[in-house]
């Protein structure tokens, strides 16, 4: 109590110096003039009264040094010394200041902008409580592959014998079409999840607003039409009124439901990338048309997530044979369908963004990767600055002497020139954020061009802060220490003697060249990672995808939300395709269910082929398809190898049709010819499907890896909402937009039209180009930074050492030296630099590029035209920063030089 | 907390002692407790004398152990004029200072005596 009343006094001490001061002045005073008047009383004359009382009482300026040091907190007030101090100098040198801030600035912010988005990715926590104890189950499948879906019959089975080990156990269906949401007669999409009753209570999440969907009694399945609204939805559909509780509204066209509740801000649903906006009880996902009539008896539709509490004291571990019991069993009681090796539990954090592990991993190397890379640019910034800073240091050399030489302690000059770049450094921080700010801000307005309402909000959280503060705090003494113990070493007489001239050791130059060699090495080494990923997006770019993608436009209509049925909405596109192809300029027009590269719908299914026998150890194959009207193939420019493509008179009532691709042909039928023969789909094994025709591969499902088996079918004679319609047309898209908006607008007004953008652009999803380009973009910029950083180094390494050498140059010119010989020297010591620079760049990009040739595609990580164009960029930059200062030594006045004295 | 140490000797007299740590607060407060408000010297000499002299207090011991009693809340202190007509600044005993007073002579003591008695014991065995 009384330290701390003392400790809030003094720090009221630190501030009313000047009063307090002289107060104590005046009580010091009045108590020696008191002992003076009595030692005169007692007999001595006036002066030697006052010598012996002076002598008693010690110095006064002493006594008031230890009567402020008690009064204020001394370590604070010489803080705030140094702050003021430091300040006072960083601002005297306005040039120095700036430059070393703006270098600071773009070195943390690079950092803080990548790392909010590694944050917001890795290491958000999941808004699930106890998240540790939440696990989503998954089966191993005979084959080898992985699936985490199941049927509603399993889940039930799992769920009843499972009790012992779970609190908790809820099913979520995620991955159904968009739906539609009529909103006072708005339709707006919403993506949405069926889940069962329980789920938000194994999620353990409170409702935001209203309620969640309860559990109903004896755990029948809840058909209850009611809707609890996704946060960022609710706000940006309902303006966060907190009166839509209760409010109907319009699943699809023909649903009413009742709006009972909103999820919390930061829940998105299981997947931290996508956003759910809606939960539905899991029995409205038949009636509203996104499940089968039978889905809840049909062990063979698997569409559900399955996803646990464990009961306290029970583990992953522990949980293990147990649910391998379980995944034996229903194997056994269901061979058709459970074609199970085993049952396992996954962990639900961290969350992934991707469904398999090892797509985490790639996740996670790419956030470390260019994390490190960042880290690389704020190292070059560091080294600049400390760069900067040793040149001043030897400026001040005479500075630090003095006050050596009143009496300064070393640590305390130290501490002196820490503060100053601690200065730097949070000043650079404060830029650092507002560039990192802008930064994430771009990260996160990068188009992913799709429906799925994706969560990439990049939001500064406390963690991105304390980020980039603690790296402003690094880089304030990394940045700081050297020069610091160096400006305070040096021998105070040689110093104060020495002449006016700033010397610069041999020993300093050499260490200042040392920084710009690491300088150059690793701003090569950001360029040649940078090249790489530029050439490996070019070369991405420019693959052949096997289709034509040029001045082709889409369009895609989802009947479904409009609430269409499959009879409704096969008369819509069977009225809507002729008068699309009758508008002018419009080439030839057609439907499918997919387009290239998009990554929001994986359509697969397993096949039963006729004469193939899948290996021992497989399942039947699953084959990715598409379903495609006639000119499907014109349209796209697919080149059809033999037989036919898909025509009018396949229809629904005709035999089914395949065309497929040479992958399938070679795969299935090897050797053989594939027209005429026959397969079934596992979904319809009554309903052969023939092969008419087999056209050329193309890439539609992956940008990378080989190109899989894949087959279209006829559009009339499948079902699937939404449908894309892609016309081919030398129009540019804003011409023909209206016009095929009001076309289908003037058919079926109540259908929505989305995603209308060229096929061109289709491609950059994050299944096609998406990723190249983010990375290229993110290396290239940073690789950018780091030459800059580079260039403004060896420019003033250069530049300083000439101006040092102005004296020398002057004797070697009088001397009969030609401006020529002096240009070599000057730009031969900066080759030196650039060239050890170049040797130890080479060394690391080769180190550090096997890590990078996971992102790499169509390019080898060691590709030598990227190293040499990257190098040659470098010498280049780096020869025209050491021409400026060489051409100014050229031009010295050897007269003015010397007399420079 | 301790005040800071004295660790300065006046040089002028080897027989003159320097305060002992912690003992000058107590020395301050009870000699405020028997004389009343008192100024800075006139301090001093109260406990120079009663060490009869064997105690001198220079400004930079007494100054910092009247400010860190005055920021304990020990003492408050208030300008005001000496006999002798010069300004100076008196030194009153708080409550609080009282109660400080009463326990650290309590605490003196007895350390005073158990020191006492250990040094006799020591005595009777050798």
């Amino acid at each position: 109590m009384k330290s701390l009343r003392a400790l809030l006094v003094r720090l009221a001490g630190l501030f009313n110096k000047w009063k307090r001061d002289s107060e104590l002045t005046v009580e010091l005073h009045s108590h020696l003039q008191m002992h003076i008047d009595e030692n005169v009383r007692r007999g001595m004359t006036p002066a030697e009264a006052r010598r012996q009382a002076l002598i008693e009482l010690g110095g006064v300026e002493q006594a008031k040094e230890q009567y402020r040091a008690r009064r204020g907190l001394p370590l604070l007030e010489t803080l705030a010394q140094d702050v003021r101090y430091g300040l006072r100098v960083l601002g005297k040198s306005p040039g120095f200041t700036v430059v070393a801030v703006l270098t600071l600035a773009l070195g943390i912010g690079a950092n803080t902008a990548i790392f909010s988005m590694v944050d917001s990715i890795l290491l958000r926590p999941s808004p699930v409580p106890n998240a540790g104890q939440v696990a989503t189950l998954a089966t191993e499948e005979i084959g080898g592959t992985y699936s985490a879906l199941f049927s509603y019959p399993d889940f039930q089975d799992i769920r009843s014998q499972s009790s012992a080990l779970f609190s908790d156990i809820a099913a979520s269906m995620d991955f159904h079409p968009m739906d539609g949401l009529s909103i006072d007669g708005n339709l707006q999409p919403i993506w949405t999840a069926y889940v069962s009753a329980n789920f938000f209570q194994a999620m353990g999440v409170k409702p935001d607003l209203g309620n969640f969907i309860e559990p109903a009694p004896q755990q029948s399945l809840d058909a209850e039409p009611v809707l609890v609204l996704g946060y960022a939805y609710w706000k940006a559909h309902f303006g966060g009124d907190p009166q839509v509780i209760g409010k109907s509204v319009v699943l699809n066209g023909q649903h009413p439901v009742t709006i009972i509740g909103v999820a919390p801000r930061n829940f998105h649903g299981i997947s931290s990338l996508v956003d759910i906006q809606g939960y539905l009880p899991l029995g409205m996902a038949s009636v509203a048309g996104d499940a089968g009539r039978d889905f809840l008896i049909d062990r063979k539709s698997a569409d559900l997530g399955i996803y646990t509490r464990f009961r306290s004291g029970a583990t992953l571990a522990s949980a293990k044979p147990a649910l391998a019991v379980i995944g034996q069993r229903l194997a056994a009681q269901y061979p058709d369908a459970d074609k199970w090796m085993a049952l396992l539990a996954y962990p639900l954090v961290p969350d992934s963004p991707v469904d398999d592990p090892s797509g985490m991993i790639i996740v996670q190397v790419a956030g470390a990767f260019f994390l490190a890379l960042a880290a690389l640019v704020l190292l070059l910034a560091c080294l600049n600055v400390a760069n900067l800073l040793l040149a001043r240091a030897s400026a001040r050399e005479r500075e630090m002497a003095l006050r050596a030489a009143v009496g300064a302690r070393r640590i305390r000059l130290v501490r002196q020139l820490l503060t100053e770049s601690l200065l730097l450094a949070l000043l650079g921080c404060a830029g650092g954020i507002a560039l990192g700010l802008l930064g994430s801000r771009w990260l996160g307005s990068i188009n992913l061009r799709g429906n799925l309402p994706l969560v990439l909000d990049f939001q500064f959280d406390w963690r991105v802060f304390a980020y980039a503060f603690g790296a402003a705090l690094l880089t304030g003494i990394v940045v700081g220490i050297a020069p610091a113990l160096r400006a305070t070493r040096g021998n105070l007489n040689d110093l104060l003697h020495e002449s006016g001239r700033a010397t610069g050791s041999v020993s300093r130059r050499r260490k200042r060249s040392l920084l710009v060699i690491a300088q150059v090495g690793g701003s090569l080494m950001l360029l040649i990672v940078a090249g790489l990923f530029v050439r490996s997006m070019r070369t991405v770019e420019r693959s052949n995808l096997g289709f034509d993608a040029n001045h082709v436009l889409n369009f895609t209509l989802d009947s479904h939300e409009a609430g269409f049925n499959e009879a409704q909405a096969r008369d819509f596109f069977r009225t809507l395709l002729p008068r699309v192809r009758a508008l002018p300029g419009i080439d030839v027009a057609s439907l499918a269910f997919a387009v290239p590269m998009d990554y929001t719908l994986d359509l697969a299914e397993e096949l039963n082929i006729e004469g193939y026998q899948p290996p021992k150890d497989q399942g039947e194959p699953a084959v990715g398809y598409n379903a495609v009207t006639p000119q499907y193939f014109e349209t796209m420019r697919i080149p059809l190898l033999r037989g036919r493509g898909v025509l009018d008179s396949d229809t629904q009532a005709a035999q089914h049709v395949a065309v497929i691709n040479e992958a399938m042909a070679e795969k299935y039928w090897h050797g053989l010819d594939p027209i005429g023969r026959r397969f079934m789909m596992a979904k319809a094994p009554k309903q052969p499907i023939e092969v008419v025709g087999i056209v050329k591969n193309c890439r539609c499902e992956n940008i990378r890896g080989p190109i899989e088996p894949y087959m279209y079918l006829a559009f009339a004679q499948q079902y699937h909402t939404p449908v894309t319609l892609q016309v081919r047309t030398s129009l540019p898209l804003a011409t023909v937009n209206h016009e095929i908006v009001g076309l289908v607008h003037s058919l079926a007004a109540v259908v929505p039209v989305s995603n209308i953008q060229t096929m061109t652009e289709g491609l950059d999803t994050l299944r096609g180009f998406l990723l190249y380009q983010i990375g290229a973009a993110l290396a290239g910029s940073l690789g950018f930074l780091g030459l800059t950083l580079a260039v403004v180094g060896v420019y003033g390494v250069v530049s300083c050492a000439a101006a040092q050498r102005t004296h020398e140059i002057g004797i070697r010119m009088a001397l009969g030296a030609r401006p020529v010989d002096v240009l070599t020297m000057v730009l031969g010591q900066g080759l030196v630099i650039v060239g050890a620079g170049l040797f130890v760049g080479i060394l690391a990009a080769f180190a550090i590029a096997r890590l990078a040739g996971n992102f790499l595609s169509g390019v080898s990580p060691l590709d030598p035209l990227t190293y040499a164009s990257a190098s040659v960029m470098l010498v280049v930059v780096a020869l025209l920063a050491c021409y400026i200062p060489a051409r100014r030594a050229m031009r010295v006045d050897p007269m003015v030089a010397l007399r420079y004295e | 907390m301790n005040s800071n140490r004295s660790d300065k000797t006046s040089g002028k007299a080897e027989d003159k002692a320097d305060v002992q740590q912690g003992t000058l607060a107590l020395m301050i407060l009870k000699t405020l407790e028997s004389m009343g408000p008192l100024h800075g010297y006139g301090i001093a000499r109260r406990i120079e004398q009663i060490s009869n002299h064997l105690l001198s207090l220079n400004y930079g011991t007494l100054y910092p152990a009247l400010l860190k009693l005055e920021q304990e809340g020990s003492v408050a202190s208030d300008w005001g004029v000496s006999d002798n007509n010069r300004k100076a600044k008196y030194y009153t005993l708080t409550r609080a200072g009282r109660r400080q007073l009463a326990r650290e002579t309590h605490e003196w003591e007895q350390t005073a005596a158990i020191v006492a008695r250990f040094l006799s014991s020591e005595g009777e065995h050798s």
